[in-house]
């Protein structure tokens, strides 16, 4: 006879053989796609953890909307997104430590960023010979309004120690195996900027879980991993955090280093901002135009500079003609741009952009290769056909 | 007696059902490649992350001996014995020479563009 142990033991012994299958998701085999809610149309780089790619196609906007807001995600997301009983603790060099709920937070004086946030992998699948990571395009990048309490009234608050140098930021991702947390740190001086931000709100809306809820970092201008997200902890150090996540990850060779070199630690240095960079949104590479007569629009930005001009070659690159900037502007923020062309004749045509920033940077003809594949930013082309 | 053993019968089959019939509804993950070293990359790799983040990567042997090393620091189960053959199993399959790795995309509620 089974007794009611033995049938208990064997369904927990079912439910446990089916845990252990492979968790069940629609997979992309129709035109559905992999269901992520509040995450439209993205290209799924990787489910588990996320990592989304916005296609470009919808970067021709101003302000991304949250729905294709870029994800990167090193690890996996928080178990709990409850923001009754999470709060935000300032401690380390300071004199008075502190501990906030969100709504202490959100009583604070709020300060609005517009800033284009991007991955500092974005466009790593350019580089030639490839580097392992994550295989971005050019949809690691998005603008968004960024609102919540300067960084700088926290720590005033606190009350910074004279050794305190750097500002550490701990999130609450999950970490798998015996893999590193991911804790990075960014310096004072950038800390206290006036438009460093504990970031609640984006787009006028509380962050969405997969972009850092309740609260992420804003560090404006910077590569995107400066800006930790789901913030638990903010601890002032007296050196740059010592963590994978600082060394070796995240740096760039003091020096330019031949393609496929292998670089030491020792001769590297932090990525902090983000260089000056181009993309073209329409037409998308390969596309196919019935018309001569094309709008081709694309997003262009320089971390903590301002960009300065566009220029489009439509003959690889042996003539440049500047496009026209677009009139939504902020300090971090992309500025879309223009160019009405008329195609000569029907057939082939390589189109490509080249941004110059007010530090007098230009967008080089190939990317920088380095063993990361970090900050690619060479000139950007799309090939078309024009059958008219 | 042979009532309970019935009643449980069925609702291990009915369970068993479900998950099939789940199984069957669903499209299946991406997997890793067949060969010798299929089942040991899934189990050492797919513990912590999803097989895509392999399948796009297009590397020499060398910069794979490096992401091995660097995993199994990291908390991937692989014998010593297996480490070679691993290497050369994720070389083969995702070398340089690949074609690249095309991505789905998640789901559109509204048209896409």
């Amino acid at each position: 006879m089974i007794s009611r142990r033995d049938f208990v033991k064997q369904i927990s012994g079912i439910t446990l053989a089916a845990s252990a299958i492979q968790p069940i998701r629609i997979w992309a085999a129709n035109d559905k796609g992999i269901a992520i809610p509040g995450k439209d149309d993205m290209i799924v780089r990787s489910y588990r953890f996320y990592d989304l790619e916005t296609p470009v196609e919808y970067l021709d906007t101003w302000i991304t909307p949250a729905k294709h807001f870029f994800v990167r995600n090193h690890m996996h997301e928080p178990i709990s997104f409850e923001a009754e009983g999470w709060s935000l603790s300032i401690g380390g060099e300071v004199e008075r430590p502190l501990s906030l709920s969100l709504a202490e937070l959100s009583k604070l004086e709020q300060r609005t960023v517009v800033n284009t946030l991007e991955c500092a992998g974005n466009g790593r699948s350019f580089h030639n010979p490839k580097v392992p990571g994550v295989q971005w395009s050019r949809g690691a990048v998005g603008t968004a309004r960024f609102r919540g309490p300067r960084l700088h009234d926290l720590l005033q608050r606190a009350g910074i120690k004279p050794a305190g140098k750097h500002v550490m930021f701990r999130g609450m991702d999950q970490v798998p195996g015996k893999v590193p947390p991911f804790i990075r740190s960014i310096p004072i001086e950038k800390a206290l900027d006036s438009d460093t931000l504990i970031a609640l709100m984006m787009n006028g809306e509380p962050l969405p879980k997969h972009n850092g809820f309740p609260a992420r970092a804003l560090v404006p201008g910077w590569i995107g991993a400066s800006s930790c997200k789901w913030l638990t902890e903010i601890k002032v150090l007296d050196q740059e955090f010592a963590g994978n996540f600082m060394n070796p990850g995240y740096r760039l060779p003091n020096q330019p280093v031949k393609p496929g070199e292998t670089v030491k630690p020792e001769e590297t240095h932090p990525v902090t901002a983000l260089g000056v960079k181009s993309i073209i949104v329409n037409p998308i590479d390969g596309a196919l135009s019935k018309s001569r007569v094309l709008r081709i629009k694309g997003a262009a930005w320089a971390g903590e500079a301002d960009i300065k001009s566009v220029d489009i070659s439509t003959d690889d690159g042996a003539t440049w003609q500047p496009a026209q900037l677009g009139e939504d502007r902020a300090r971090y923020a992309w500025r879309l741009w223009t160019y009405e062309w008329k195609a000569p004749k029907s057939g082939d045509f390589v189109i490509q952009s080249r941004a110059t920033d007010s530090q007098g940077r230009t967008q080089p003809l190939q990317g920088v290769w380095n063993p990361s594949g970090y900050l690619y930013n060479a000139v950007d082309q799309v090939k078309i056909h024009v059958a008219a | 007696m042979w009532r309970r053993k019935f009643i449980v019968s069925c609702s291990i089959f009915f369970v068993s059902s479900m998950v099939m019939l789940l199984r069957a509804q669903s499209v299946p993950v991406p997997s890793l490649p067949a060969g010798p070293m299929q089942q040991k990359a899934t189990t050492a790799c797919t513990e912590c992350h999803d097989a895509e983040i392999v399948l796009q990567q297009r590397l020499s042997k060398a910069a794979w001996t490096k992401e091995v090393d660097k995993m199994v620091k990291w908390g991937a189960l692989v014998e010593e014995k297996d480490r070679e053959p691993l290497i050369d199993y994720l070389s083969a399959n995702f070398g340089v020479d690949r074609p690249p790795y095309q991505a789905p995309h998640s789901a559109a509620p509204t048209p896409r563009k």
